[in-house]
C-alpha cells in the first residue's frame, strides 16, 4: 500500500515539475503602476550627412542588360536591340542523321519578353522589324554606325503584333534566303531589332545575361522527321576579350533620347541608364554611440514627364561593397550588394511626381556602427529595378541644389542610457 | 552558483530525466520582484513546509551556520521551487510560471564535532519579462507606436563557506564566510508597430555584483527546547558592468532568533522572527529604487506522521508573514503565507525528500494584488 502512496507521490512530485517547465515569460498588464521601467524615449534628428553624391550614366554597361529595351516613342526616344548570332551550324538532324543544310524552310526569331502587365498592354497594334545589322567595321557597337544598318536593302523580315497577343513570346519570321547564305558561307547573323509604333511604347526582350535569350529557330526541311536547329545568341568579337564579347551577344543602343546629366540634379534610371552615389559622413557620437532605429534618406525628387511620368518605378538602395581602396565612383557602383540585403527594400516612385520623398536604409547604417570607414565606407549607391531596360528616369536635387533641396539623412537613434539599475 | 546550474539545467531540458529543469522566470510586472528581486528567503523545502519557523535549527537552510552541526554525514542538497503566480490589476491579470533553485549545497564533517559546507542559495531572484507599449513623439507632428520589453535574467546570489562546531551537547555554534555575487543579464527590446520604417532595438548589459559578508550562529540546546540565533553583517556590495562599478552599497544585516519546542520525539514546533537591513542595498540602485527594513516573522510545526512501512512520514505546516524588501509604486509591500509539507527518507536514510507547498498573497496599498502557489521540492542525498 505505501508503495503505491509513494508512487503517487513521486508521480505528482514529477507532474508538478514538468509543469514549471512550460515558461511564461511575458507579464505587463499590471503596467505602468507596477512597472519601474520606462521605455528608452528615442531621439529624432535631420542632418546634412551627405558629403558627396554624383550620377554615374552608362551603368550597367553595354551588354549587361537584364533586358534589352525596345522603344519607340516618336522622335523623343529610339532604342533598338542587337542580337548576334556569329556562329551558324551548317549541319541539322534527321532520324538521328547529320545532314548538311542546303536548304531553308522556314527561319524565326523566337523573342522571349518581359511580362506585359494588361494596364499597360499598347492600345494599336505594334509592328517589330528584324534588320541584318552585320557590319565590318570596327565600331560595330556604335549606335550610330549601327543605326545606319536598319535599312530597307537589310530588311530581314518583321511581324505586327496585336495588343492582346502580347504574351511572354513573340515569333518574328526572317528572310529564309539571308539566313541560308549565311550558312553557307560561314558569316555571322547579326540581327537588329526595331519597333514601329503610331503611338509610344516599349518593349523588354529577353537577354542571355538574365533571362531566356532570344533564339533563332531554323527548320531546313519539311520532313517532320527533321530537327529544328535552335541557334543562341553567340559574340566573337572583339576577339580574344571574352569578357567583353561574351556581353555583347546581345545589347541595346540608343539612337535617340539620351538626357543630360546636370550637376543639380540626381538621376536613376533613364536613357542611357544611370545610378547614383552617396558618402555620407555621420558623427560618430551618433553612430557609434547610440542604436539608431531610424535612417531616412530624405530626397526631393524633380518630376521627369519627358516619358512614363506615371509608370512606377522601383529605385533600389543598396551597400556599396567595393573596398575604400576603389575611389573611381563608375567601379564602386559596379559593386552593389543584392537588392534587399542589409535590410534595404525597394520604393516606389512615380517619374512625374515632386516633393520630399525617403529612403529608408537603417539596416545599412546600423552596420557602420563601430566600424572605421576604411572597412565599412558610408557610401550608398542607388539604382531602378528596371535599369537598362525601361526609358523612365526619376530625378533628385543633389548636394549642389539650393538649400532646402539638398539631400538629407535623418535619424531616429536611442542614446546611451544607464538601462537596468531598478 | 544557482545560476550556473540554472543554466546547465536549461540546456539539459530535453534529455533529464526527471525533468528537473524548470526555467527561471517570473514577471517583473508583479509585487514580489521590485527592485533587485524577489527575496526567496534561503529556505530549505523542509523550513518552508514549517513557514520558515525552524530555519535556525535546520541544517539545511543557509541561515544559521550552527545548525551544520546536525548534519550527520557527508550530504549534497538540491532544491527546485516552481512558482505559478497570479497579478490582477486595474488593467486584467497575468499569469506567470516560475521555477527557482534557491538552494545547492554540500557538507561534510571533519572528526566528531566539526563540520564544513559550501553551498550557494538565492538572496535575491531578479529574473523577469515586462512588456509594455508605448507612444514616442518623435516631432510635433510624428509620433511611432513602441513595444518596449524587459527581459532580466538572473540573480544576486549568497555563496557561504560555513562550520560548525559542536563543543558541547547543549552548545552549537557556527561561522559562515560569504560571498555575493551573481549577474542581472537585462535585455531591453523597442520594437514598432511601423516595422517598414524603424527597425527593431534590442541592447543587453549584464551587470554583476560582488561583495561580502560574515554570518555567526548560536544554538543552546535542552532536552526539549532549543534557542537559536544567528547575524550576518554586510561587507561592501558593488554593482559592476564589464569592469566598470556602477554603483556600491553594503550586503544587508540579518539577525534572526527562533524557539523551538523538541520535547514530541521526532518533531519539532517552532516560532522565529529575523530582521534583514534591506535598506542597506539603497545606493546600489536608482534614486528610484526604495528598499526597506523588514521583519520575517514565522510560526510551524514539523511533525512525526504515520510511517509507511519502515519510513517514517513527517507533516510540516506554518504560517509566515513578512515585508519584501522593495516598494513597489512607493508602498510597502507584505506577503502572507499558509504553508504545507511533508519528508521522509528512502534508501536507507541515504535520501532524503522534501516537499513544500505554500500559498502566499501579497499587497501593498495598491490597486494591485498578487497571489501565488509555490512548490518546492529538495533532495539531499547522503553518498
Amino acid at each position: 500500500m505505501h508503495k503505491r502512496v509513494l508512487t503517487l507521490l513521486g508521480f505528482a512530485l514529477g507532474a508538478v515539475t514538468i509543469a514549471a517547465c512550460s515558461e511564461k515569460l511575458d507579464a505587463g498588464a499590471s503596467c505602468p503602476l507596477l512597472c519601474p521601467q520606462q521605455a528608452i524615449s528615442l531621439r529624432d534628428t535631420t542632418i546634412d550627412a551627405i558629403i558627396v553624391d554624383t550620377t554615374i550614366v552608362g551603368i550597367p554597361s553595354i551588354g549587361n542588360e537584364g533586358y534589352l529595351m525596345l522603344s519607340s516613342h516618336g522622335d523623343t526616344i529610339d532604342t533598338r536591340a542587337i542580337v548576334r548570332f556569329d556562329t551558324l551550324p551548317q549541319t541539322y538532324q534527321k532520324s538521328l542523321v547529320d545532314s548538311t543544310i542546303v536548304h531553308i524552310d522556314t527561319a524565326m526569331l523566337v523573342t522571349p519578353i518581359a511580362h506585359i502587365d494588361s494596364l499597360k498592354r499598347p492600345k494599336v497594334p505594334i509592328t517589330i522589324e528584324a534588320y541584318n545589322v552585320d557590319t565590318l567595321a570596327a565600331s560595330d557597337t556604335v549606335a550610330a554606325v549601327l543605326g545606319s544598318l536598319f535599312r530597307p536593302d537589310r530588311f530581314l523580315g518583321s511581324k505586327t503584333f496585336a495588343p492582346e497577343s502580347l504574351k511572354d513570346t513573340l515569333q518574328i519570321p526572317i528572310s529564309t534566303d539571308s539566313v541560308l547564305t549565311r550558312v553557307l558561307s560561314g558569316a555571322p547573323l547579326r540581327v537588329g531589332f526595331r519597333l514601329v509604333s503610331s503611338q509610344g511604347y516599349d518593349i523588354r526582350i529577353g537577354t542571355g545575361a538574365v533571362s531566356r535569350a532570344v533564339t533563332l529557330r531554323i527548320r531546313a526541311s519539311t520532313d517532320t522527321a527533321a530537327t529544328p536547329v535552335n541557334v543562341t545568341p553567340l559574340s566573337r568579337t572583339p576577339l580574344d576579350k571574352p569578357f567583353i564579347s561574351g556581353p555583347l551577344a546581345d545589347y541595346t543602343i540608343v539612337l535617340k533620347g539620351q538626357t543630360p546629366n546636370p550637376a543639380t540634379l540626381l538621376a536613376v534610371g533613364g536613357i542611357p541608364s544611370r545610378r547614383s552615389f552617396f558618402r555620407f559622413d555621420l558623427p560618430s557620437r551618433i553612430v557609434d554611440s547610440t542604436t539608431i532605429v531610424r535612417a531616412s534618406l530624405l530626397l526631393t525628387q524633380v518630376p521627369n514627364r519627358r516619358v512614363d511620368a506615371k509608370d512606377t518605378i522601383y529605385l533600389y538602395p543598396s551597400a556599396i561593397l567595393a573596398s575604400p581602396v576603389v575611389t573611381d565612383v563608375a567601379t564602386a557602383l559596379g559593386f552593389l550588394s543584392p537588392p534587399g540585403s542589409f535590410g534595404l527594400d525597394s520604393v516606389a516612385f512615380f517619374p512625374g511626381d515632386t516633393g520630399v520623398k525617403s529612403i529608408e536604409i537603417v539596416g545599412l547604417v546600423r552596420t557602420w556602427k563601430a566600424q572605421p570607414t576604411t572597412v565599412s565606407p558610408r557610401t550608398l549607391g542607388l539604382l531602378s529595378a528596371v535599369e537598362g531596360q525601361v526609358p523612365a528616369e526619376v530625378n533628385f536635387f543633389s548636394t549642389r541644389a539650393p538649400v532646402g533641396l539638398r539631400p538629407r539623412l535623418r535619424i531616429t537613434y536611442a542614446p546611451q542610457t544607464n538601462y537596468g539599475l531598478p | 552558483m544557482t545560476q550556473i546550474l540554472a543554466h546547465v539545467l536549461r540546456r539539459g531540458a530535453a534529455t533529464a530525466a526527471i525533468v528537473l529543469v524548470p526555467l527561471a522566470v517570473h514577471a517583473q510586472s508583479n509585487l514580489s520582484s521590485q527592485g533587485f528581486g524577489f527575496p526567496t528567503g534561503q529556505l530549505s523545502s523542509r523550513a518552508y513546509g514549517t513557514g520558515g519557523s525552524i530555519a535556525e535549527i535546520d541544517p539545511l537552510s543557509p541561515v544559521n551556520p550552527a545548525s551544520l552541526s546536525l548534519i550527520p554525514t557527508r550530504t549534497l542538497f538540491f532544491q527546485i521551487e516552481p512558482e505559478f503566480r497570479n497579478v490582477s490589476g486595474q488593467n486584467g491579470s497575468d499569469h506567470t510560471t516560475t521555477a527557482r533553485y534557491p538552494v545547492i549545497f554540500g557538507a561534510i564533517p571533519v572528526g566528531s564535532n566539526l563540520i564544513f559546507s559550501l553551498g550557494s542559495s538565492t538572496l535575491l531572484d531578479r529574473t523577469s519579462s515586462t512588456s509594455f507599449k508605448t507612444t514616442q513623439a518623435l516631432s510635433a507632428t510624428e509620433s511611432v507606436e513602441m513595444n518596449t520589453k524587459y527581459a532580466i535574467d538572473g540573480a544576486m546570489s549568497d555563496v557561504r563557506f560555513g562550520a560548525a562546531w559542536t563543543p558541547s551537547r547543549w552548545l552549537r555554534v557556527g561561522v559562515g564566510a560569504h560571498g555575493i555575487t551573481g549577474h542581472n543579464l537585462v535585455t531591453i527590446t523597442q520594437s514598432f508597430d511601423d516595422s517598414l520604417r524603424f527597425s527593431t532595438f534590442t541592447a543587453s548589459r549584464v551587470l554583476g555584483f560582488g561583495g561580502t559578508a560574515l554570518s555567526g550562529g548560536i544554538q543552546l540546546v535542552s532536552k526539549s527546547f532549543v534557542l537559536a540565533g544567528s547575524g550576518r553583517y554586510g561587507g561592501p556590495l558593488n554593482l559592476h558592468s564589464e569592469d566598470t562599478v556602477l554603483t556600491s552599497a553594503r550586503v544587508p544585516n540579518r539577525f534572526g532568533a527562533s524557539l523551538a519546542y523538541v520535547g514530541i520525539a521526532n518533531s519539532t514546533i517552532a516560532i522565529r522572527t529575523s530582521r534583514d537591513n534591506w535598506s542597506s542595498l539603497g545606493t546600489l540602485g536608482t534614486s528610484q529604487l526604495h528598499p526597506v527594513d523588514a521583519w520575517d516573522t514565522s510560526v510551524g510545526a514539523d511533525m512525526a506522521g504515520p510511517r509507511l512501512g519502515d519510513r517514517l512520514m513527517f507533516l510540516r505546516g506554518g504560517f509566515r508573514v513578512r515585508t519584501l524588501p522593495f516598494q513597489a509604486a512607493g508602498q510597502n509591500v507584505s506577503e502572507k503565507s499558509i504553508t504545507g509539507g511533508l519528508g521522509t527518507a528512502f534508501a536507507a536514510n541515504r535520501v532524503i525528500a522534501d516537499l513544500a507547498v505554500i500559498r502566499a498573497s501579497r499587497s501593498a496599498n495598491l490597486s494591485a494584488s498578487e497571489h501565488a502557489w509555490t512548490f518546492s521540492i529538495g533532495i539531499a542525498v547522503r553518498p
